[in-house]
Protein backbone atom coordinates (compact mmCIF):
# COMPACT_ATOMS: atom_id res chain seq x y z
CA UNK A 1 0.00 0.00 0.00
CA UNK A 2 1.30 3.21 -0.90
CA UNK A 3 0.95 6.00 1.32
CA UNK A 4 -2.20 8.58 1.00
CA UNK A 5 -1.95 11.69 -0.39
CA UNK A 6 -1.72 14.84 1.59
CA UNK A 7 -3.60 16.83 -0.13
CA UNK A 8 -6.33 17.80 -2.60
CA UNK A 9 -6.64 19.99 -5.55
CA UNK A 10 -10.46 20.61 -5.92
CA UNK A 11 -10.97 21.97 -9.16
CA UNK A 12 -14.36 23.19 -9.04
CA UNK A 13 -14.82 24.78 -12.49
CA UNK A 14 -13.44 25.38 -15.23
CA UNK A 15 -15.39 28.78 -15.98
CA UNK A 16 -13.61 31.52 -15.19
CA UNK A 17 -13.63 35.41 -15.84
CA UNK A 18 -10.66 36.12 -16.85
CA UNK A 19 -8.73 34.53 -19.75
CA UNK A 20 -5.18 34.71 -18.95
CA UNK A 21 -2.30 33.92 -21.30
CA UNK A 22 -1.00 32.14 -19.14
CA UNK A 23 -3.55 29.27 -17.85
CA UNK A 24 -2.60 25.62 -17.27
CA UNK A 25 -5.60 24.49 -17.76
CA UNK A 26 -6.52 22.00 -20.24
CA UNK A 27 -7.51 23.11 -23.82
CA UNK A 28 -10.32 20.47 -23.83
CA UNK A 29 -12.69 22.03 -20.88
CA UNK A 30 -15.36 20.53 -18.64
CA UNK A 31 -18.30 22.29 -19.08
CA UNK A 32 -20.65 23.92 -16.45
CA UNK A 33 -23.14 20.91 -17.17
CA UNK A 34 -21.06 18.02 -16.23
CA UNK A 35 -19.82 19.55 -12.84
CA UNK A 36 -20.18 17.70 -9.68
CA UNK A 37 -23.23 18.60 -7.27
CA UNK A 38 -22.74 20.22 -3.40
CA UNK A 39 -23.29 16.47 -2.58
CA UNK A 40 -20.67 15.00 -4.55
CA UNK A 41 -17.92 17.23 -3.29
CA UNK A 42 -19.10 17.04 0.46
CA UNK A 43 -18.49 13.29 0.36
CA UNK A 44 -14.61 13.80 -1.82
CA UNK A 45 -14.23 15.86 1.62
CA UNK A 46 -15.03 13.73 3.87
CA UNK A 47 -13.04 10.77 2.02
CA UNK A 48 -10.29 13.07 2.02
CA UNK A 49 -10.19 13.76 5.78
CA UNK A 50 -10.68 9.91 6.47
CA UNK A 51 -7.62 9.68 4.51
CA UNK A 52 -5.84 11.49 6.42
CA UNK A 53 -5.10 14.35 3.79
CA UNK A 54 -4.25 17.80 5.46
CA UNK A 55 -5.19 20.89 2.72
CA UNK A 56 -8.01 21.45 0.14
CA UNK A 57 -6.72 23.36 -2.51
CA UNK A 58 -9.60 25.08 -3.95
CA UNK A 59 -9.13 26.08 -7.50
CA UNK A 60 -10.54 26.03 -11.02
CA UNK A 61 -11.14 28.18 -13.69
CA UNK A 62 -12.26 30.66 -10.85
CA UNK A 63 -14.01 28.42 -7.69
CA UNK A 64 -15.96 31.55 -7.26
CA UNK A 65 -18.21 31.54 -9.85
CA UNK A 66 -19.97 27.94 -7.98
CA UNK A 67 -22.71 29.37 -6.19
CA UNK A 68 -21.89 26.88 -3.33
CA UNK A 69 -18.80 28.11 -2.28
CA UNK A 70 -19.29 28.70 0.89
CA UNK A 71 -21.06 25.53 1.63
CA UNK A 72 -18.09 23.57 -0.08
CA UNK A 73 -15.67 25.64 2.10
CA UNK A 74 -17.89 24.40 5.02
CA UNK A 75 -17.80 21.10 4.39
CA UNK A 76 -14.09 21.08 3.44
CA UNK A 77 -13.28 22.53 6.94
CA UNK A 78 -15.80 20.33 8.77
CA UNK A 79 -13.77 17.16 7.50
CA UNK A 80 -10.41 18.77 8.92
CA UNK A 81 -9.44 19.88 5.83
CA UNK A 82 -7.16 23.48 5.69
CA UNK A 83 -9.09 25.27 3.06
CA UNK A 84 -6.97 27.13 1.05
CA UNK A 85 -8.87 29.50 -2.01
CA UNK A 86 -7.15 30.27 -5.11
CA UNK A 87 -8.76 32.70 -6.99
CA UNK A 88 -8.79 35.76 -9.72
CA UNK A 89 -10.99 37.38 -6.89
CA UNK A 90 -13.61 37.93 -9.55
CA UNK A 91 -16.93 37.65 -7.53
CA UNK A 92 -15.74 38.25 -4.17
CA UNK A 93 -17.42 41.24 -2.35
CA UNK A 94 -16.92 42.03 1.25
CA UNK A 95 -20.06 40.12 2.52
CA UNK A 96 -19.18 37.01 0.31
CA UNK A 97 -15.86 37.02 1.98
CA UNK A 98 -16.75 37.56 5.33
CA UNK A 99 -19.05 34.30 4.77
CA UNK A 100 -16.68 32.37 3.30
CA UNK A 101 -14.48 33.52 6.40
CA UNK A 102 -17.12 32.43 9.02
CA UNK A 103 -17.64 29.06 6.92
CA UNK A 104 -13.75 28.15 7.88
CA UNK A 105 -11.64 29.51 4.96
CA UNK A 106 -7.79 28.99 6.63
CA UNK A 107 -6.26 30.99 3.57
CA UNK A 108 -6.90 33.12 0.33
CA UNK A 109 -4.44 33.59 -2.47
CA UNK A 110 -5.24 36.24 -4.87
CA UNK A 111 -3.31 36.06 -8.51
CA UNK A 112 -1.80 39.43 -10.08
CA UNK A 113 -1.31 39.59 -13.14
CA UNK A 114 1.35 43.12 -12.83
CA UNK A 115 1.35 46.35 -10.74
CA UNK A 116 0.73 48.63 -13.88
CA UNK A 117 -3.25 48.28 -14.62
CA UNK A 118 -3.02 48.32 -18.57
CA UNK A 119 -0.69 45.46 -19.09
CA UNK A 120 -2.57 43.53 -16.04
CA UNK A 121 -5.87 43.89 -18.02
CA UNK A 122 -4.29 42.91 -21.75
CA UNK A 123 -2.51 39.72 -20.00
CA UNK A 124 -5.75 38.77 -18.35
CA UNK A 125 -8.10 39.60 -20.96
CA UNK A 126 -10.54 41.31 -19.03
CA UNK A 127 -10.88 44.59 -16.42
CA UNK A 128 -9.92 42.80 -13.00
CA UNK A 129 -6.80 44.71 -12.08
CA UNK A 130 -8.72 47.56 -10.08
CA UNK A 131 -11.26 45.00 -8.67
CA UNK A 132 -8.10 42.91 -7.45
CA UNK A 133 -6.92 46.05 -5.33
CA UNK A 134 -10.11 46.91 -3.47
CA UNK A 135 -10.41 42.78 -2.50
CA UNK A 136 -6.63 43.20 -1.17
CA UNK A 137 -7.87 46.22 1.40
CA UNK A 138 -10.97 44.31 2.30
CA UNK A 139 -9.03 41.14 3.17
CA UNK A 140 -7.14 42.76 5.41
CA UNK A 141 -10.07 43.92 7.27
CA UNK A 142 -11.07 39.84 7.78
CA UNK A 143 -8.70 37.14 9.82
CA UNK A 144 -7.93 34.92 6.21
CA UNK A 145 -4.23 34.18 5.70
CA UNK A 146 -3.42 36.33 2.26
CA UNK A 147 -0.77 35.09 -0.36
CA UNK A 148 -0.13 37.25 -3.15
CA UNK A 149 0.28 35.09 -6.57
CA UNK A 150 2.22 36.42 -9.52
CA UNK A 151 2.37 34.89 -12.57
CA UNK A 152 5.84 35.96 -13.94
CA UNK A 153 7.19 35.39 -18.10
CA UNK A 154 8.76 37.79 -20.74
CA UNK A 155 5.82 40.78 -20.94
CA UNK A 156 6.48 41.35 -16.92
CA UNK A 157 9.56 40.74 -15.54
CA UNK A 158 11.44 44.04 -16.85
CA UNK A 159 9.80 45.52 -14.20
CA UNK A 160 9.37 42.68 -11.06
CA UNK A 161 11.02 45.59 -8.46
CA UNK A 162 8.06 47.47 -9.15
CA UNK A 163 5.48 44.50 -9.08
CA UNK A 164 6.94 43.41 -5.57
CA UNK A 165 6.97 47.17 -4.39
CA UNK A 166 2.96 46.78 -5.52
CA UNK A 167 2.25 43.51 -3.60
CA UNK A 168 4.49 44.78 -0.71
CA UNK A 169 1.64 47.59 0.15
CA UNK A 170 -1.27 44.90 0.05
CA UNK A 171 0.68 43.34 2.89
CA UNK A 172 0.00 39.86 2.46
CA UNK A 173 1.65 37.42 4.43
CA UNK A 174 3.26 35.63 1.76
CA UNK A 175 4.15 36.44 -1.95
CA UNK A 176 4.64 33.27 -4.66
CA UNK A 177 6.47 34.29 -7.80
CA UNK A 178 5.79 31.56 -10.15
CA UNK A 179 7.17 31.33 -13.60
CA UNK A 180 4.65 30.38 -16.28
CA UNK A 181 4.61 26.75 -16.80
CA UNK A 182 4.16 25.41 -19.78
CA UNK A 183 1.13 23.25 -20.40
CA UNK A 184 -2.45 23.92 -21.66
CA UNK A 185 -2.73 27.71 -22.56
CA UNK A 186 0.53 28.65 -22.01
CA UNK A 187 1.91 26.54 -24.71
CA UNK A 188 -0.01 27.33 -27.08
CA UNK A 189 1.59 31.29 -25.81
CA UNK A 190 5.10 30.07 -24.98
CA UNK A 191 6.81 31.92 -28.12
CA UNK A 192 5.06 35.45 -26.15
CA UNK A 193 5.62 34.29 -22.80
CA UNK A 194 9.33 32.52 -22.54
CA UNK A 195 11.89 34.72 -21.10
CA UNK A 196 15.31 35.29 -22.19
CA UNK A 197 18.00 34.41 -20.13
CA UNK A 198 19.10 37.69 -18.91
CA UNK A 199 15.64 38.24 -17.45
CA UNK A 200 15.90 34.97 -15.59
CA UNK A 201 19.16 35.89 -14.47
CA UNK A 202 17.67 39.20 -12.63
CA UNK A 203 14.71 37.93 -11.56
CA UNK A 204 16.39 35.67 -9.24
CA UNK A 205 18.92 38.77 -8.22
CA UNK A 206 15.38 41.02 -7.35
CA UNK A 207 13.68 37.81 -5.38
CA UNK A 208 16.44 37.01 -3.92
CA UNK A 209 17.05 40.89 -2.52
CA UNK A 210 13.29 41.04 -1.21
CA UNK A 211 13.75 37.50 0.36
CA UNK A 212 16.33 39.42 2.64
CA UNK A 213 14.59 42.95 2.64
CA UNK A 214 11.40 41.09 3.71
CA UNK A 215 12.33 38.37 5.76
CA UNK A 216 9.87 37.63 8.87
CA UNK A 217 6.95 40.09 7.32
CA UNK A 218 6.31 38.93 4.29
CA UNK A 219 7.25 35.24 2.99
CA UNK A 220 8.26 34.89 -0.64
CA UNK A 221 8.30 31.44 -2.45
CA UNK A 222 9.19 31.62 -6.08
CA UNK A 223 9.28 28.91 -8.45
CA UNK A 224 11.70 28.89 -11.12
CA UNK A 225 11.83 28.57 -14.34
CA UNK A 226 12.53 24.35 -15.39
CA UNK A 227 13.24 25.56 -18.90
CA UNK A 228 16.44 27.27 -17.81
CA UNK A 229 17.17 24.24 -14.74
CA UNK A 230 19.34 22.17 -14.76
CA UNK A 231 17.29 19.28 -13.64
CA UNK A 232 13.62 19.06 -14.19
CA UNK A 233 11.54 19.83 -11.04
CA UNK A 234 9.56 17.07 -9.06
CA UNK A 235 6.17 17.85 -10.52
CA UNK A 236 3.53 17.14 -8.17
CA UNK A 237 6.46 15.39 -5.88
CA UNK A 238 5.94 12.53 -8.23
CA UNK A 239 3.35 10.64 -9.96
CA UNK A 240 0.49 10.04 -7.55
CA UNK A 241 2.97 10.34 -4.52
CA UNK A 242 1.23 13.47 -2.59
CA UNK A 243 -1.29 15.34 -4.27
CA UNK A 244 -4.58 14.13 -5.95
CA UNK A 245 -6.56 16.44 -8.57
CA UNK A 246 -9.87 16.00 -9.03
CA UNK A 247 -11.29 17.95 -12.03
CA UNK A 248 -14.78 19.36 -12.19
CA UNK A 249 -16.58 16.53 -13.75
CA UNK A 250 -14.74 14.26 -11.43
CA UNK A 251 -11.85 12.52 -12.98
CA UNK A 252 -9.16 12.22 -10.69
CA UNK A 253 -5.89 13.06 -11.93
CA UNK A 254 -2.28 12.82 -10.16
CA UNK A 255 -2.01 16.92 -11.62
CA UNK A 256 -3.56 19.81 -13.48
CA UNK A 257 -2.53 18.63 -16.96
CA UNK A 258 -2.70 14.58 -17.08
CA UNK A 259 -5.56 14.17 -19.35
CA UNK A 260 -3.30 14.77 -22.40
CA UNK A 261 -1.56 11.67 -21.89
CA UNK A 262 -3.00 9.34 -24.54
CA UNK A 263 -4.35 5.74 -23.48
CA UNK A 264 -4.93 6.40 -19.81
CA UNK A 265 -8.04 5.67 -18.37
CA UNK A 266 -8.69 8.21 -15.57
CA UNK A 267 -11.08 7.09 -12.99
CA UNK A 268 -14.05 9.27 -12.02
CA UNK A 269 -15.33 9.64 -7.96
CA UNK A 270 -18.89 9.16 -8.86
CA UNK A 271 -18.14 5.88 -9.92
CA UNK A 272 -15.16 4.66 -7.33
CA UNK A 273 -14.30 5.68 -3.99
CA UNK A 274 -11.08 8.23 -3.65
CA UNK A 275 -9.24 5.67 -1.74
CA UNK A 276 -9.77 2.62 -4.09
CA UNK A 277 -8.67 5.32 -7.51
CA UNK A 278 -5.61 6.30 -5.36
CA UNK A 279 -4.32 2.94 -4.34
CA UNK A 280 -5.92 0.81 -7.45
CA UNK A 281 -6.10 2.57 -10.42
CA UNK A 282 -4.41 2.01 -13.27
CA UNK A 283 -3.76 5.18 -14.33
CA UNK A 284 -2.39 6.00 -10.61
CA UNK A 285 0.35 3.11 -10.64
CA UNK A 286 1.21 3.97 -14.13
CA UNK A 287 3.95 6.38 -13.55
CA UNK A 288 3.70 5.65 -9.87
CA UNK A 289 7.64 4.01 -8.49
CA UNK A 290 10.85 3.67 -10.93
CA UNK A 291 9.48 0.85 -13.06
CA UNK A 292 8.57 2.79 -16.33
CA UNK A 293 11.74 5.01 -15.96
CA UNK A 294 13.51 4.83 -19.07
CA UNK A 295 17.58 5.50 -19.13
CA UNK A 296 19.52 8.15 -18.14
CA UNK A 297 16.67 8.11 -15.44
CA UNK A 298 16.67 4.78 -14.36
CA UNK A 299 19.88 4.35 -13.00
CA UNK A 300 20.33 8.38 -12.41
CA UNK A 301 21.42 9.50 -8.29
CA UNK A 302 18.41 12.20 -8.84
CA UNK A 303 15.82 9.67 -9.90
CA UNK A 304 14.13 9.91 -6.08
CA UNK A 305 14.14 13.70 -5.87
CA UNK A 306 12.74 14.72 -8.97
CA UNK A 307 11.05 11.34 -10.43
CA UNK A 308 12.21 12.13 -13.86
CA UNK A 309 10.57 15.39 -14.25
CA UNK A 310 6.96 15.68 -15.61
CA UNK A 311 5.38 12.63 -17.66
CA UNK A 312 2.73 15.89 -18.89
CA UNK A 313 5.85 17.92 -20.72
CA UNK A 314 7.45 14.55 -21.56
CA UNK A 315 4.73 13.92 -23.65
CA UNK A 316 3.94 17.85 -24.85
CA UNK A 317 7.19 18.13 -25.97
CA UNK A 318 8.23 14.69 -27.15
CA UNK A 319 5.05 12.70 -27.88
CA UNK A 320 6.37 10.24 -25.41
CA UNK A 321 4.80 10.07 -21.85
CA UNK A 322 7.82 7.78 -20.79
CA UNK A 323 10.43 9.74 -22.42
CA UNK A 324 12.74 12.23 -19.46
CA UNK A 325 11.32 15.51 -18.84
CA UNK A 326 13.10 17.35 -21.46
CA UNK A 327 13.76 19.87 -19.05
CA UNK A 328 16.52 17.56 -17.79
CA UNK A 329 19.78 18.72 -19.62
CA UNK A 330 21.16 14.96 -19.01
CA UNK A 331 17.82 13.56 -21.23
CA UNK A 332 18.42 12.30 -24.96
CA UNK A 333 15.98 14.81 -26.38
CA UNK A 334 16.73 18.04 -24.52
CA UNK A 335 17.49 20.09 -28.19
CA UNK A 336 13.85 20.76 -27.89
CA UNK A 337 14.26 23.29 -24.90
CA UNK A 338 17.55 24.45 -26.52
CA UNK A 339 15.62 25.42 -29.46
CA UNK A 340 12.80 27.04 -27.54
CA UNK A 341 15.60 28.75 -25.35
CA UNK A 342 17.20 29.68 -28.68
CA UNK A 343 14.60 31.52 -30.38
CA UNK A 344 13.19 33.24 -26.98
CA UNK A 345 17.10 34.48 -26.76
CA UNK A 346 17.51 35.31 -30.43
CA UNK A 347 16.32 39.30 -29.56
CA UNK A 348 13.00 39.24 -30.41
CA UNK A 349 10.74 42.58 -29.44
CA UNK A 350 8.52 42.11 -26.26
CA UNK A 351 4.80 43.45 -27.40
CA UNK A 352 3.24 46.45 -25.31
CA UNK A 353 0.20 46.65 -23.92
CA UNK A 354 -2.97 47.10 -26.30
CA UNK A 355 -6.54 48.58 -24.96
CA UNK A 356 -9.68 47.64 -26.14
CA UNK A 357 -13.15 48.47 -25.24
CA UNK A 358 -14.29 44.81 -24.56
CA UNK A 359 -12.22 41.14 -25.18
CA UNK A 360 -13.29 40.60 -28.60
CA UNK A 361 -11.79 44.04 -29.90
CA UNK A 362 -8.17 42.80 -27.56
CA UNK A 363 -8.53 39.15 -29.31
CA UNK A 364 -8.50 40.66 -32.57
CA UNK A 365 -6.14 42.95 -31.92
CA UNK A 366 -3.75 40.82 -30.55
CA UNK A 367 -4.33 37.33 -32.86
CA UNK A 368 -0.67 37.85 -33.91
CA UNK A 369 0.37 37.64 -30.28
CA UNK A 370 -1.37 35.09 -28.45
CA UNK A 371 -4.66 33.03 -27.48
CA UNK A 372 -6.41 34.38 -24.85
CA UNK A 373 -7.81 31.14 -23.18
CA UNK A 374 -11.42 30.96 -23.61
CA UNK A 375 -14.49 29.54 -21.25
CA UNK A 376 -16.37 25.92 -21.71
CA UNK A 377 -19.29 25.42 -23.32
CA UNK B 1 13.88 40.92 12.85
CA UNK B 2 15.24 41.04 16.39
CA UNK B 3 14.68 37.61 18.65
CA UNK B 4 11.54 37.56 20.69
CA UNK B 5 12.22 39.47 24.36
CA UNK B 6 10.46 38.67 27.42
CA UNK B 7 7.27 40.70 27.41
CA UNK B 8 7.01 38.65 23.73
CA UNK B 9 3.49 36.49 23.29
CA UNK B 10 4.65 33.90 20.95
CA UNK B 11 1.66 33.05 18.67
CA UNK B 12 1.29 30.81 15.73
CA UNK B 13 1.31 33.20 12.69
CA UNK B 14 -1.79 33.83 10.77
CA UNK B 15 -2.55 31.09 7.93
CA UNK B 16 -1.01 28.82 10.29
CA UNK B 17 -2.63 26.43 12.60
CA UNK B 18 -2.39 22.45 14.37
CA UNK B 19 -3.38 19.52 12.61
CA UNK B 20 -3.22 16.24 11.65
CA UNK B 21 -3.83 12.99 14.37
CA UNK B 22 -2.94 13.03 18.15
CA UNK B 23 -0.11 10.31 18.04
CA UNK B 24 1.03 12.99 14.38
CA UNK B 25 0.47 16.60 14.76
CA UNK B 26 1.56 18.92 12.68
CA UNK B 27 1.71 22.86 12.13
CA UNK B 28 -0.56 23.29 8.84
CA UNK B 29 0.38 26.27 6.42
CA UNK B 30 -1.26 27.53 2.70
CA UNK B 31 1.40 25.48 0.84
CA UNK B 32 2.52 22.93 3.02
CA UNK B 33 3.13 20.82 6.96
CA UNK B 34 5.59 20.77 9.16
CA UNK B 35 5.65 17.78 11.45
CA UNK B 36 6.62 18.20 14.83
CA UNK B 37 7.97 16.14 17.69
CA UNK B 38 9.08 16.12 21.24
CA UNK B 39 10.82 19.57 22.80
CA UNK B 40 9.87 21.38 19.35
CA UNK B 41 5.99 20.33 19.61
CA UNK B 42 6.09 21.09 23.28
CA UNK B 43 7.60 24.58 22.65
CA UNK B 44 4.98 25.51 20.15
CA UNK B 45 2.13 24.13 22.37
CA UNK B 46 3.08 27.06 25.05
CA UNK B 47 2.69 29.70 21.92
CA UNK B 48 -0.50 30.40 22.62
CA UNK B 49 -0.48 34.51 22.31
CA UNK B 50 -1.44 34.58 26.32
CA UNK B 51 1.82 33.26 27.73
CA UNK B 52 5.16 35.90 27.29
CA UNK B 53 8.57 34.57 25.97
CA UNK B 54 9.27 35.10 29.50
CA UNK B 55 6.91 32.28 31.00
CA UNK B 56 7.51 29.59 28.23
CA UNK B 57 10.98 29.62 29.38
CA UNK B 58 10.68 29.28 33.06
CA UNK B 59 7.80 26.86 32.33
CA UNK B 60 10.22 24.82 30.31
CA UNK B 61 13.42 25.61 32.35
CA UNK B 62 11.30 24.15 35.27
CA UNK B 63 10.29 21.31 33.52
CA UNK B 64 13.69 20.12 32.18
CA UNK B 65 16.30 20.86 35.59
CA UNK B 66 18.97 18.32 34.36
CA UNK B 67 19.87 21.22 30.82
CA UNK B 68 21.62 24.92 31.32
CA UNK B 69 18.57 27.21 31.94
CA UNK B 70 21.07 29.33 29.99
CA UNK B 71 20.95 26.87 27.06
CA UNK B 72 17.27 26.15 27.08
CA UNK B 73 16.49 29.93 26.44
CA UNK B 74 19.26 30.44 23.98
CA UNK B 75 17.66 27.42 21.88
CA UNK B 76 14.21 28.25 22.10
CA UNK B 77 14.76 32.60 20.96
CA UNK B 78 16.71 30.43 17.80
CA UNK B 79 13.91 28.26 17.22
CA UNK B 80 11.19 30.87 17.19
CA UNK B 81 13.19 33.30 15.51
CA UNK B 82 13.80 30.69 12.45
CA UNK B 83 9.88 30.25 12.36
CA UNK B 84 9.16 33.51 12.73
CA UNK B 85 11.25 34.37 9.26
CA UNK B 86 9.20 31.64 7.75
CA UNK B 87 6.26 33.28 9.10
CA UNK B 88 4.86 30.50 10.82
CA UNK B 89 4.96 32.53 14.30
CA UNK B 90 4.65 36.11 15.38
CA UNK B 91 5.54 37.40 18.46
Amino acid sequence: MVSNPLALIAELTHRCPLHCVYCSNPLQMAGATSELSTEEWTSIFQQSGKLGMLHAHFTGGEPLARSDLTELIAAAHAAGLYTNLITSGIGLNEPRLQALVAAGLDHIQVSFQDSREEPANWIAGAKAHAHKIELARAIRRHKVAFTVNLVVHRQNLDHLEEIIAFIEQMNPERVEIAHTQYYGWALVNRTALLPTRAQVEKAIEIVAAAEKRLAGRIRIDSVVPDYYAKYPKACMGGWGRQLVLINPAGKVLPCHAAEVIPGLEFENVREKSLEWIWQESASFRRFRGEDWMPQPCRSCDRRSEDFGGCRCQALLLTGDPTATDPACSLAPQHHIVDLALAEANSGGAVASPTTASSFVQLQNQTSNLWTYRTNPD
Amino acid sequence: MSPPSDSSQPRLAAGCRWGGTDENRVILFPEGAIKLQGTGQQVLEHCDGQRTFGDIIRELQSQFTEADPNKIRDDISKFLEQLQQKRIVDY
